[in-house]
């Protein structure tokens, strides 16, 4: 056992590349976690059981639901938020297709949105509709009738390809 | 919806998690996947003592292709099993399963012995694994048993795995070679638990007679059951319509009142067992390479 | 007097406009990099966390409670009651006035979820484990969750002292509808039943509420749709003045008009004023949304008529309405009733039309707005009488409703129930949307798998969107309001040059902010995203209301126009006298001021405002050193109702088409939408992104109401479906994308010619649906009355047809 049965816990985790050690309840879910003790308030939480996809994050680069995940469960772990998607001001190519192609109005489920393409995008750089569909199927959006979120990964997907294809004929 | 209170600890092994439940005396629960028991913990409808956390117990954590059988460990993430090119290959009917469960957000974190242990009826899971005779491992205070899935699965949310127990592996029979499988349901939406589905595997012989047929019914009942009167109905008579007809009429007597809620009453879900059946039959001759007479659907 | 651009090309620049662009929006940066201060992101100083004892039944006396062993809990700071609450608040503000309570409970509750105490604890897990601690004893009532059956006598009743469980009947006559029927060659009559659905934003309702006990003011940071009336209500209830309440609208993650919040903004101030001031924070988690929160509409018993002569005119509307408003009239609901006044019959000449109108209580949630607010179930069952109709006269549905139309040159046009329709071109929207869909091609289609016996049917729809509400078609159910519905806008250039535009109502998702910085980026010659738009609180915004009724995006461009339009004046005249010229020769172009008709003379804006804020001795004897301008729009020419309720309410009409082809899986019942074509015609489109967006968005929403939605209640007011798994929002693989198409007729009544269409589809797509389920169920003689029409619904519909 790393550590005896407790309701208290310190959690270490990566977030964006930064470390945090905090002690908290074991009860405690991620995207509380994330928001209360860590502050990085971009995360939303939508439905608390995990079915709106709006506090998806990446875990160790896989889309997660952090609502329903402990944080102590993610101790070791790297996390990327929305947080780390921009870099120096400059929006991330997924978050510059999404407002060039209208991908989103209210803009609360967006974040998770962004996550779950990071995700998709990074593993199939030219997805079919249908595995585009099969991401997007599972966040919830009540302003967009998703229509214009389809045309915004289809957008990134290209944008990206497009960088791949700079650096890699650079390199 | 925030959890209440409990302990938590970090299983590494098999043997640690068996210890910390008897400690617990069946007031612990195993934290798998978390995707079913961390809305319930949310919503304050499950109010565990403690939770034993077994996402590090590193042994349950594989895939693991021998001869005719998958063995699958509780804690292999459904994303795995999904594109596991050893359950693509051996077991079409699993691998579909696998990719109706949720979405890949889901799958990414929700585990197939957690899935099982939920024990939802409407589960495809539960239903792949009544279909194929899946077998399961329960370690417990004095080693491991096996139970098949007729066995594992009890009831509504309700399995064998006694408190001081902890789900291991699954072992899945493969496809019989030149069988054919279907899994179709009726869901509200797409990713949605079934209202009522069937899975189902055809074996033909040389002849175009059905060898050996499968069928489990699940979202029907309190647990996903197999369709034996249609079975027989099937096993050796020739792969078209009329019998397909038949075993669908089989079916939809086989069952018990099957449960109302707000999206079907019983009586459709009954309707609806017999028209799947159908269509499913119809899947998997075809997918076998039998030709079938058509007809409507 | 303010002078209006009356279409685009009018706007003072000689560059391609930016007004009328699909532009990216200005508030998505902030968005899509999780910045945006939604309220739950809000941490003050002190903060408290608050959690709400709720009313397990649905009806039934509270005979005591208990706070003792919550009151124990470490962290827990402060408790109240139903007690406290009716000592320290006055009820919630309900339509029709005398239908609801305080917002805790303190002598009976009324429908499962009700409020009944609250506490404040430094954790919001901590708060949660300490209100599982109040023990609340109740008396069971007899319950009533059916309208029908609580209008009838002998019925427990909600309110005892009402003696009664209708809130509002009331029926209009408008023109001798006896004489229409009586005259009638067909009458086509139907029953319809329209279950609950609702808003459900993907953010919940927040507030921070923080009471300072030495001054005796209250601010209220919270997702405030409304925070003007929000501000209003809080006063109110709490009898305190209303220039001590300050409520500050945050961004929030949509509304679509069921952000409620009345009971969960009093009862934290309450919290804050008995924890000394500290701030509350409440955030409604989604159970507490479904369940008890802003999120349910339209639970609706119709009985409605259509007379027609022989050729296929109609002559007369006649709608009976029970809607079911659930255990008090606190959410507003009513409105949803009284709106359907606004383009009662539709799209077409009808001359004489009756509303029979009664609202009644029942022991299940109280009814709120939601996008459409009301007129999507009105239109459904318009429409279905339409085709019930077309298939008695033998006439296709599309050319009945094009008999009907009203003609393009008939506008303005007064419909019987006294609203006034600014423009439109009904027939090329139809056409239009035929084209697109192939209409001809979908009935060849039609034919061909009724031959092979498969059910595929076609739903042709036209109905009006009204846009830009105002009050005065509410007032007939009690909605307190008149005919002024203001929306304000400042303007202002600094020091720099640079130009901020200051408003009273928060981002939501319609992005008005960026329609704002359109307008003035074309009027002032700046690029977009070089317009600060920025929210002020509700003491600090010039009067206003915020979105609502699909008025925002033409109120706050008028409002927008006006201010640019007083601004200008000021620039010219500082510039007249810096150039001087006469202010009548100068004229603004490009962000210049230049004397009109010749070169070379000119001075950019920066420079004249700059001059303003630092040179007196330069202005004009009477000019202020105040480069900023505010203009309050309303509508014009508003007027209450008259004795007969007829009243001229929305100012534009915008008009679709939608045409829908379905599939229905015969032995299963469920439906495939094969073939989705919109044409639409909402005037001017001043961002053509966003319009398709809140097409698109609107969409999702009927296509859910007619095929998913629904809030289901048990026997005992029980809800069944407080969770996402059950209320059933749509995902990607739900909502068709349709083909869209336009049409273009300017509104007469706005500047730029714009017309309303924030709500959009939602008003016509369920109609669209249903009747197309209705076209493939046609040659069974069958007939779907119910929404949402789900695979149950429908099989069972479909057992009658067996043989």
């Amino acid at each position: 056992m790393s550590e005896a049965m407790a309701a208290r816990r310190t959690v270490s985790v990566t977030v964006n590349g930064v470390a945090h050690e905090r002690v908290i309840d074991a009860r405690l879910t991620l995207v509380d976690f994330l928001r209360g003790e860590l502050g990085m308030t971009g995360t939303h939480v939508g439905c608390e059981h995990g079915l709106c996809g709006a506090c998806t994050v990446l875990l160790d680069g896989q889309a997660v639901r952090s609502c329903i995940l402990l944080a102590v469960q993610a101790d070791g772990a790297a996390i990327t938020t929305v947080e780390g998607l921009a870099t120096g001001g400059q929006l991330h190519p997924i978050q510059e297709a999404f407002m060039e192609a209208h991908g989103l109005q209210c803009g609360f489920c967006t974040p998770g949105f962004l996550m779950a393409v990071t995700e998709l995008l990074e593993g199939t750089p030219d997805p079919t509709e249908d595995e585009i569909r099969d991401v997007l199927g599972g966040n919830l959006c009540r302003c967009t009738g998703y229509e214009a979120i389809l045309a915004s990964v289809k957008l990134a997907a290209a944008k990206l390809r497009a960088l791949r294809g700079t650096v890699a004929g650079d390199g | 919806m925030k959890p209440p209170p409990f302990e938590y600890g970090v299983a590494e092994s098999v043997g640690e998690a068996v210890a910390l439940l008897q400690r617990y005396d069946g007031e612990a629960r195993v934290l798998a996947g978390g995707q079913s028991l961390v809305p319930l913990l949310n919503m304050r409808l499950a109010r565990p003592a403690a939770l034993i956390d077994l996402n590090r117990v590193r042994e349950l954590d594989f895939v693991r292709a021998s001869g005719n059988t998958i063995t699958i460990g509780a804690m292999t993430r459904q994303r795995s099993v999904e594109r596991s090119p050893d359950v693509q290959r051996q077991n079409a009917l699993l691998h579909a399963a696998t990719q109706n469960i949720g979405h890949p957000q889901i799958r990414n974190r929700g585990t197939m012995g957690g899935s099982l242990a939920h024990a939802h009826p409407a589960s495809e899971y539960q239903a792949a694994a009544v279909a194929l005779d899946a077998r399961f491992t329960l370690a417990g205070p004095s080693g491991t048993r096996s139970v098949d899935a007729a066995e594992f699965f009890v009831t509504y949310l309700t399995t064998a795995i006694e408190p001081d127990e902890v789900l291991t592996e699954i072992a899945w029979p493969a496809l019989s070679p030149g069988a054919g499988w279907s899994l179709i349901e009726v869901a509200r939406r797409h990713g949605d638990f079934a209202l009522a589905g069937v899975a189902a595997t055809l074996t033909p012989d040389a002849r175009g007679r059905c060898a050996e047929a499968r069928i489990a019914l699940f979202g029907v009942g309190p647990t996903a059951l197999r369709a034996r009167g249609a079975e027989r109905t099937l096993t050796g008579a020739a792969l078209e319509g009329g019998v397909f007809d038949e075993a669908a009429v089989s079916a939809e007597r086989e069952i018990d009142e099957p449960p109302s809620d707000v999206h079907a009453s019983g009586e459709y879900r009954r309707h609806l067992v017999g028209v799947l059946t159908r269509r499913a039959l119809r899947e998997a001759a075809a997918r076998a390479g039998v030709a079938t007479s058509t007809g409507v659907a | 007097m303010v002078e209006f651009p009356q279409s685009i090309d009018d706007l003072p620049t000689s560059m391609p406009r930016w007004v009328g662009q699909p532009i990216p929006r200005v508030e998505d940066r902030s968005l899509l990099t999780g910045q945006t201060e939604f309220v739950d992101n809000i941490t003050l100083p002190g903060m408290l966390h608050c959690a709400i004892v709720r009313s397990p039944y649905a009806h039934a006396r509270i005979k005591s409670v208990d706070v003792s062993a919550a009151a124990k809990v470490p962290g827990v700071v402060a408790i109240v009651t139903g007690e406290d609450a009716r000592r320290e608040t006055r009820p919630i503000y309900t339509a029709p006035p005398g239908w609801g309570g305080n917002c805790l409970a303190a002598d009976k509750v009324r429908f499962a979820g009700e409020p009944v105490a609250a506490l404040a604890a430094t954790s919001r897990y901590i708060a949660e484990d300490a209100a599982e601690l109040i023990e609340v004893e109740y008396e069971p009532l007899e319950v009533v969750t059916d309208a029908e059956a609580s209008v009838r006598e002998g019925a427990p009743l909600l309110f005892e002292e009402r003696g009664t469980n209708v809130m509002y009947q009331r029926k209009f006559v408008w023109g001798d509808v006896d004489a229409a029927f009586a005259a009638a060659d067909h009458v086509v009559t139907e029953r319809f039943r329209w279950h609950r659905v609702g808003a459900n934003p993907m953010e919940t309702f927040g507030v921070v509420s923080q009471w300072d006990p030495i001054e005796g003011t209250l601010t209220c940071r919270g997702s405030f749709q409304v925070q003007g009336f929000s501000a209003t209500g809080a006063a109110a209830t709490f009898g305190i003045p209303l220039n001590k309440v300050r409520f500050i609208a945050q961004p929030h993650g949509g509304s679509f008009g069921g952000k409620g919040g009345q009971r969960g903004t009093t009862i934290t101030t309450m919290l804050s004023r008995k924890s000394g001031g500290r701030p509350v924070k409440w955030i409604e988690d989604r159970i507490e949304y479904l369940s008890a929160g802003g999120g349910q509409a339209w639970d609706r018993h119709y009985e409605a008529s259509l007379a027609l002569t022989k050729d296929g005119r109609m002559t007369g509307l006649r709608v009976r309405l029970l809607d079911d408003l659930g255990g008090s009239a606190e959410g507003y609901g009513a409105i949803g009733a009284a709106k359907p006044l606004a383009s009662f019959t539709g799209c077409y000449t009808i001359e004489a039309a009756e509303y029979d109108l009664t609202i009644a209580a029942t022991n299940k949630l109280p009814c709120s707005a939601y996008r459409g607010m009301g007129p999507p179930p009105h239109n459904m069952v318009l429409e279905q009488l339409v085709d019930i109709a077309a298939r008695e006269l033998r006439v296709d549905p599309a050319e009945l409703r094009r008999r009907n139309f009203i003609p393009k040159d008939a506008f303005p046009y007064v419909i019987p129930s006294g609203n006034e329709y600014d423009s439109g071109d009904y027939e090329a929207t139809l056409d239009a949307a035929l084209a697109l869909a192939d209409y001809a091609g979908l009935r060849a289609r039609q034919d061909e798998a009724r031959r092979d016996g498969r059910l595929f049917g076609i739903g042709v729809v036209s109905t009006i969107e009204p846009g830009v509400f105002n009050s005065n078609v509410y007032s007939l159910v009690g909605f307190p309001g008149g005919t002024a519905q203001p929306e304000g806008v400042t303007l202002g250039i600094d020091l720099f040059g640079t130009i901020t535009a200051r408003v009273g109502f928060a981002h939501e998702g319609q992005g008005q902010h960026t329609v704002i910085s359109q307008i003035v980026a074309d009027y002032f010659g700046v690029e977009p995203d070089r317009v600060r738009v920025v929210v002020q609180d509700s003491m600090n915004a010039p009067p206003g209301y915020g979105p609502g009724g699909s008025r925002l995006g033409v109120a706050v461009s008028a409002a927008t126009l006006g201010a640019a339009d007083r601004l200008k004046d000021k620039l010219i005249r500082v510039a007249a006298k810096l150039m001087e010229a006469n202010p009548a020769e100068v004229e603004l172009m490009d962000g210049k001021l230049r004397i009109k008709g010749t070169t070379g003379a000119e001075m950019p804006i920066g420079q004249v405002a700059a001059t303003m804020l630092t040179r007196s001795d330069l202005l004009p004897d009477d000019m202020e050193p105040n480069p900023q301008a505010t203009y309050v729009w309303t509508a014009p020419g508003r007027t209450m109702p008259d004795e007969s309720g007829r009243v001229k309410s929305y100012l534009t009409a915008a008009n679709a088409c939608h045409v829908v082809a379905v599939e229905i899986d015969r032995q299963t019942g469920e439906v495939r939408i094969d073939k989705y074509a919109i044409a639409d015609d909402c005037g001017t489109r001043l961002n053509p992104a966003i319009v398709a967006g809140m097409t698109q968005g609107g969409l999702a929403q009927g296509v859910a109401a007619a095929l998913l939605e629904e809030y289901v209640y048990d026997e005992n007011g029980q809800l069944l479906t407080s969770t996402f798994m059950d209320y059933l929002l749509p995902t990607i693989y739900e909502v068709p994308i349709p083909d869209k198409t336009e049409i273009v007729t300017p509104s007469p009544f706005t500047p730029l010619g714009a017309k309303g269409m924030g709500e959009a589809a939602i008003h016509t797509a369920p109609a669209a649906i249903v009747s197309a389920i209705n076209d493939a169920l046609a040659p069974f003689g069958l007939r779907a009355t119910e929404t949402p029409v789900t695979p149950n619904r429908l099989w069972k519909l479909l057992q009658q047809a067996k043989g």
